[in-house]
């Protein structure tokens, strides 16, 4: 609604504070403000609290509690009231929707699935998406991952079921009710930089190793963007839109299902397109609680050191995440477009087509996906890697090999980094956080982040949380470093977009297992190897938003620029820089929480630290020593997510997108 | 209006409740939902991240489809969540444990959920390595007492200025820490995460010859690959690694157990006859460990090469 | 306020006393006499309240159209939402066909927004994801209309309004104008008592905008229909509006017909609204009428004491007399040259003093 003629809403006439002058200079100063508040709290600290690592008297031991917890879960599992009756009950619902699902696609046989995902993409999408859903089913055969797929496939249609229904459900109460609103957001908040190894440990606790545990721990990681968006979507509906249609004399349940709900398909097809990703980001780390499928092809590869067979279970992970993706990305933007005419015949055509071949694969017995038709890539991929290995390692003429780089990087990076980190007093590593948070954000992101920080403190794992916190930042170092060089290059040259975005859709749906072992073997064990991998993981979100920063720079500005007679170079660093500022920050805010997502995976190949913790927890059942660890990196992720989040939080950017 | 609204949910909450909560649901007997619809003789093997373990699995697996006509399914958990799965029933059988006194104390004696099911035959040992090129080169390595003297030449990047004791799998036994400590060792463990990462580092420092020091386990089939010496520890005693704090002396050698599902181990048929009679030897295990680790085979197939070679041993462990 | 002597027909809306405070504890305002005659700014720091609406009173009359006017943040949006509480008032009264509106229960106020008074708003409000023909449809199917009959009535309304053989387009392929044609039959479409419209054509271009303004005065005299109608285009109140509230600041400063508003403006506020106004074409021969003299009601061109002043100059510059002003049969008055120049100068033909 323009300004002219809008009535005066309740929501804008808040009362204005006493004395707007004396807040304008307050926040003209704030920079200084903090900075000699710091100074102060600084000497009082030095003189008060004296130095070092955070003090034992200020820390709790957890682990008496939990491990009785974690026993009386074992015990009672079979016997208790609680598991009999409702978890058993969630578990056997879940276990029969995966097996019905399975069923159903076992019986469609290869040919009527293969069939079926190519006439729902060309319905959706068109005939080009039709074709690469056809391709990508066939290559998950040929790569000899049939069974796999199928089992991946059925698990995420239930995860996501669920995933859209409870997060649909719980944007529904946050769309609907300011108060809910409230309570939710920063629950989702949370959720949003929860990396998903955190909390597999008190699922699997409860549930068992299982197909049950690894749905659910899916669900929990994929509902909040779907709850977030489905919110944002409901709260955002046209007000003149809704006001019209009370204007009719609309009952609260006809708004509802006649206005908002439909006024906010967008933002409901773009969750369920999130929350179809997220799930499948978790079918490989799923598959360390028994989720079976395709990422426990991935995780069995890893034990024989195998990154071929790894690799041909992980192309199938990525073709199925780059045409889902597709999918409902172009379900999402025909909507409100042309009105689908005869749209019924031809949803009519593909379901007759699916069931004639479907039909046709069972009478003529060739519903299993013939065991010839199959590819062997492992060979031909390991030699690839050992070769690339072999020849990058070390001994590289000039530049030195890898093992090399690592090595320094190691030493005059990581180290200093760390063992700084850990001199600094425990309070005035606070009041650094606080300092940060402030300049930044809000007085409510320092208290989150200070709080959060301390929370670590008292968990009594101070100093690995700030080893895993000192390689998170210097991987946001180098991400940065290279994301917004390459994200400059793809912005400024089309060609160079063009060609890397393939690259970054492969990485970033890739599953991090697969480059464990060529991270390794280039970079040898530990924390090198470890921010490597954080580095690939968070590279392509970097990337991606600092392109789209870059080319959403008003085109005016830049032409008025250039006809000042500006270089491409001053451009660059006058206008488009500039002007991408909140993109900028909003990458880095990225960058943080992706490379964070990733601190246990790097505890799979040397991180050490909290990373290493949680493994630790999962591997041996040691609720006291993973959910501390768990904990703790939740607690470091709130901490980074609020120090580097500039303004409101944008409810679009979900994790990896 | 919004009153009606939670009535309704109430009511619908309430029906479903009904629905599904008549009775009880015991989780610890669920089957997998990918189990065979076709057939209910279906067995469900653990296996484990290390290729030993694998190249049981596989061997069992091939011989349960091929020679009794089950349908196998393997699901890859670390060890003490396997023992969970096991007394749940989420999988009926481990081949291979390297001793877990606690969990068989819970599973076995208290809760009776697990039952023994023999020797796997094959005995196990955990301890430190180095590098047989680089033990040749200096024989005294090999003896504990003498390691501070080499703790330059096992330095990396990541141990800081003390020699690197690599350590694997967080899933793994080890009392390398408490023996640094003990034993006044100017060495730092570094934890590679996993058992992948482990063994790709060593691959690495293998060819170029360069010198490490290493928690490893035998049998492995890297051994093959990268010849390893180990390096003695003071004698191990019974009773001597009580207190994982103060450990002063080296792994036991353990012969490896196989555990079955009470369930199973009862009402399991053939299946479980034929798992409590599977034994063999060391050799047998590498030869296949080695054939899925080093020439890629698919487990199934290196299992059936072994099975084609080896019909004597396996003979015997089908029921008569 | 309303004292014309030709008010006969029952009201339709009858408004009294109406506030509409906005901010906290709004409900003190109306009741504290201290409060309520502070202006806003003063208002806004006492209490960190904003009146929106302040003591409304008028009624709209069966058939009339009538229009309010302001500037923009002058309350008139806020006030016609008060009519149907889709804002809900802060103290007074409403009526409608004398039942109390702010007493009405959910069900009953759903039934006024039903079947009696319908709205047209500013931006259209249509549905995106629905065709024309849908959102024409979208009041009856709230109603619970059948489908089938539903269409069949929309479609109707469709024609009505001139947009044949769109009916399955998406609002988005539509002009703006056409936009508004949607809104205004799905007003239509509902057959309420009354429309209320919202400044519906003040997102339109000019000509559009021209075009829409006929169709409502041809809806109006096909059809009768009582209207109410925002806008802060005075041209457009003068030239549909039978009576105009002009409102300033949350207050109704004047209440009377387009000629009343610009012949006689209550306050400097009113006068310098309307001094750019073409006084002759709004006035009528009434205001530039003399009792005649002798037989001056014998000749010259006849004018219905409803003519403007415009067409009364053409009659007598056409002829070259003196027009007489008949009703019914009977000669009211006359205008000559004087009087007629006495209205476009601003100057009352009578007094002689200037009002403008």
């Amino acid at each position: 609604m323009t300004a002219t003629a809008t009535p005066v809403t309740p929501g804008s006439t808040t009362a204005v504070a006493p004395g707007p002058g004396a807040l304008r200079s307050l926040a003209c100063h704030r920079g200084r403000l903090i900075g000699a508040g710091a100074v102060v709290a600084l000497v009082l600290g030095a003189v008060l609290l004296g130095g070092g690592s955070w003090p034992a008297s200020l820390s709790v031991d957890l682990s008496g509690p939990l491990d009785r917890t974690s026993d009386w879960i074992i015990d009672n599992r079979d016997g208790h009231p609680l598991f009999l009756y409702f978890l058993g009950h969630v578990s056997n619902v879940v276990v029969v929707s995966v097996r019905a699902v399975y069923l159903v696609l076992l019986a469609l046989g290869w040919a009527g699935v293969t069939a079926a995902a190519g006439l729902v993409a060309w319905r959706v999408a068109g005939v080009r998406l039709a074709l690469t859903s056809v391709a990508a089913f066939a290559v998950c055969g040929l790569l000899g991952m049939w069974v796999p797929t199928l089992q991946t496939l059925a698990l995420m249609a239930v995860a996501v079921a669920a995933s859209v229904l409870l997060g649909g459900l719980l944007g529904l109460a946050a769309g609907l009710s300011d108060r809910m609103h409230r309570i939710l957001r920063p629950v989702l908040d949370t959720m949003q930089v929860l990396p998903a190894f955190a909390y597999l440990l008190p699922v699997v606790l409860v549930f068992g190793i299982g197909v049950p545990a690894a749905v659910l721990a899916t669900v929990v990681y994929a509902a909040p963007p779907m709850a977030r968006l489905t919110a944002l979507g409901l709260r955002g509906a046209d007000a003149g839109v809704m006001e019209a249609a009370a204007s009719l004399g609309a009952t609260g349940r006809q708004r509802l299902l006649t206005a908002r709900l439909p006024l906010a398909r967008k933002e409901l097809l773009l969750g369920v397109n999130q929350a179809i990703m997220m799930a499948l980001g978790m079918a490989v780390i799923a598959s360390v609680i028994g989720a079976g499928g395709l990422g426990d092809r991935v995780y069995q590869a890893l034990g024989s050191v195998d990154v071929g067979a790894a690799l041909a279970a992980g192309v199938p992970i990525v073709l199925l995440a780059v045409v889902l993706d597709r999918v409902t990305a172009a379900a999402g933007e025909r909507l409100g477009t042309a009105p689908a005419r005869r749209a019924g015949l031809g949803w009519a055509v593909a379901l007759a087509a699916t069931s004639a071949v479907a039909v046709a694969g069972r009478l003529s017995d060739r519903l299993a996906w013939p065991p010839s038709w199959t590819v062997d890539i492992a060979g031909p991929v390991n030699g690839a890697v050992d070769w690339m290995t072999a020849h990058l390692y070390s001994g590289v003429p000039l530049v030195g090999g890898t093992a090399d780089w690592a090595g320094r990087f190691t030493t005059w990076v990581l180290n200093p980094l760390r063992d700084g980190l850990q001199w600094l007093p425990w309070w005035a590593v606070l009041l650094t956080v606080g300092a940060l948070a402030l300049l930044i954000g809000t007085w409510r992101t320092a208290a989150t982040a200070v709080l959060a920080m301390a929370a670590i403190g008292v968990l009594g794992v101070w100093d690995p949380a700030l080893d895993t916190l000192s390689q998170v930042l210097a991987a946001v170092a180098v991400t940065l470093l290279l994301g917004v060089a390459l994200g400059v290059a793809a912005a400024r040259s089309s060609r160079t977009g063009r060609a890397l975005r393939p690259v970054l859709d492969v990485f970033q749906t890739m599953p991090q297992f697969v480059y464990l072992i060529p991270v390794v073997a280039l970079f040898g064990v530990g924390r090198a190897p470890a921010v490597a991998a954080a580095v690939v993981y968070a590279l392509p979100a970097v990337v991606r938003i600092t392109a789209q920063g870059l080319s959403a720079v008003d085109p005016s500005a830049l032409e008025s620029s250039r006809s000042l007679g500006a270089t491409g170079r001053q451009q660059l660093f006058h206008v488009q820089l500039p002007l991408a500022r909140p993109a900028l920050l909003l990458a880095v805010n990225q960058g943080v929480v992706l490379v964070l997502a990733v601190v246990v995976i790097g505890g799979l190949v040397g991180g050490g630290a909290l990373g290493y913790d949680a493994v630790f927890g999962l591997a041996q059942g040691d609720l006291a020593t993973g959910l501390v660890a768990g904990a703790a990196i939740v607690c470091l992720g709130l901490m980074l997510d609020r120090v580097t989040q500039p303004t409101e939080r944008r409810g679009l950017t979900g994790k990896g997108a | 209006m919004t009153r009606t609204r939670i009535a309704a949910l109430v009511t619908a909450a309430a029906l479903a409740a009904g629905l599904t909560g008549c009775g009880a649901a015991d989780m610890t007997r669920q089957a997998s939902p990918y189990a065979d619809a076709k057939s209910s003789r279906t067995v469900t093997l653990s296996t484990q991240s290390w290729v030993g373990a694998q190249a049981n699995v596989a061997v069992a697996q091939y011989l349960l489809e091929h020679e009794l006509g089950y349908r196998v399914d393997t699901v890859q958990i670390d060890e003490v969540p396997a023992w969970d799965a096991l007394s749940q029933g989420r999988v009926d059988a481990i081949l291979e444990d390297w001793g877990h006194p606690e969990q068989e104390k819970r599973y076995i004696d208290d809760k009776g959920t697990i039952a023994r099911a023999g020797d796997l035959g094959v005995t196990g040992h955990i301890g430190w390595y180095v590098p047989t090129y680089f033990a040749e080169r200096h024989p005294d390595v090999t003896d504990w007492r003498n390691l501070n003297k080499y703790a330059d030449e096992f330095r990396t990047a990541e141990s800081g200025g003390k020699g690197q004791l690599l350590d694997g799998s967080p899933s793994y036994v080890t009392n390398d820490k408490a023996l640094v400590n003990s034993l006044d060792l100017d060495y730092q463990v570094v934890f590679a995460g996993s058992e992948a990462a482990q063994i790709t580092q060593i691959k690495q420092f293998a060819k170029e010859k360069k010198p490490f020091l290493t928690y490893w386990y035998k049998p492995q089939w890297l051994f093959e690959k990268v010849p390893m010496t180990e390096v003695k520890l003071p004698a191990y005693k019974e009773g001597c690694d009580a207190d994982p704090e103060k450990v002063a002396c080296a792994y036991p050698h353990t012969p490896l157990q196989k555990f079955l599902n009470t369930r199973f181990a009862d009402g399991g048929g053939d299946a479980a006859a034929f798992l409590k009679k599977f034994r063999w030897t060391t050799e047998d295990q590498n030869e296949v460990a080695l054939m899925i680790a080093e020439q890629k085979l698919s487990p199934q197939e290196a299992a059936g090469r072994w099975v084609k070679e080896n019909e004597t041993t396996w003979r015997a462990w089908l029921p008569s | 306020m309303n004292g014309l002597t030709q008010d006969t027909a029952e009201p339709v809306f009858s408004v009294r006393e109406l506030w509409k405070v906005f901010g906290p504890k709004a409900d003190r305002v109306p009741s504290d006499e201290a409060l309520a005659s502070l202006d806003a700014a003063e208002l806004r720091e006492r209490t960190g309240c904003t009146a929106a609406v302040r003591d409304v009173s008028f009624d709209v009359r069966k058939g009339e159209v009538f229009v309010v006017m302001g500037l923009s943040g002058s309350g008139k949006s806020t006030l016609v939402r008060c009519l149907t509480r889709l804002i809900e008032p802060t103290s007074g009264r409403i009526s409608i066909d004398g039942e109390d509106v702010l007493s009405m229960d959910a069900g009953r106020l759903r039934e006024l927004r039903r079947h009696r008074a319908a709205m047209v708003f500013q931006h259209f409000g249509l549905l995106p994801h629905r065709t024309v023909l849908d959102n024409v449809a979208y009041g009856l199917e709230i109603q619970g209309v059948a489908r089938g009959e539903r269409r069949e009535r929309a479609a109707e309304f469709v024609t009505k309004v001139g947009l044949d053989g769109m009916e399955h387009r998406r609002p988005s392929q539509l002009s703006g104008g056409q936009q508004q044609r949607v809104g205004l039959a799905r007003a239509l479409a509902v057959d309420p008592e009354v429309l209320l419209f919202d400044e519906p054509f003040s997102a339109l271009d000019p000509l559009i905008r021209r075009d829409m303004q006929e169709e409502v005065v041809r809806l109006h005299r096909e059809e009768g229909r009582t209207m109410v109608f925002i806008t802060h285009d005075l041209s457009e109140a003068l030239k549909l509006g039978d009576r105009i509230a002009l409102m300033r600041d949350g207050r109704v400063v004047q209440l009377g017909t387009p000629e009343e508003i610009v012949g006689a403006p209550a306050d400097e506020y009113v006068r310098d609204f309307v001094r750019d106004v073409p006084r002759e074409q709004v006035l009528t021969v009434r205001s530039a009428m003399r009792p005649a003299v002798a037989d001056e009601c014998e000749t010259g061109p006849a004018l219905a004491p409803g003519a403007t002043v415009h067409e009364a100059i053409e009659a007598v510059a056409r002829t070259g007399e003196n027009a007489r002003v008949v009703e019914d049969g009977r000669c009211l008055g006359v205008v000559d040259r004087a009087g007629l120049l006495g209205v476009v100068a601003g100057i009352p033909a009578a007094t002689g003093k200037a009002v403008a």
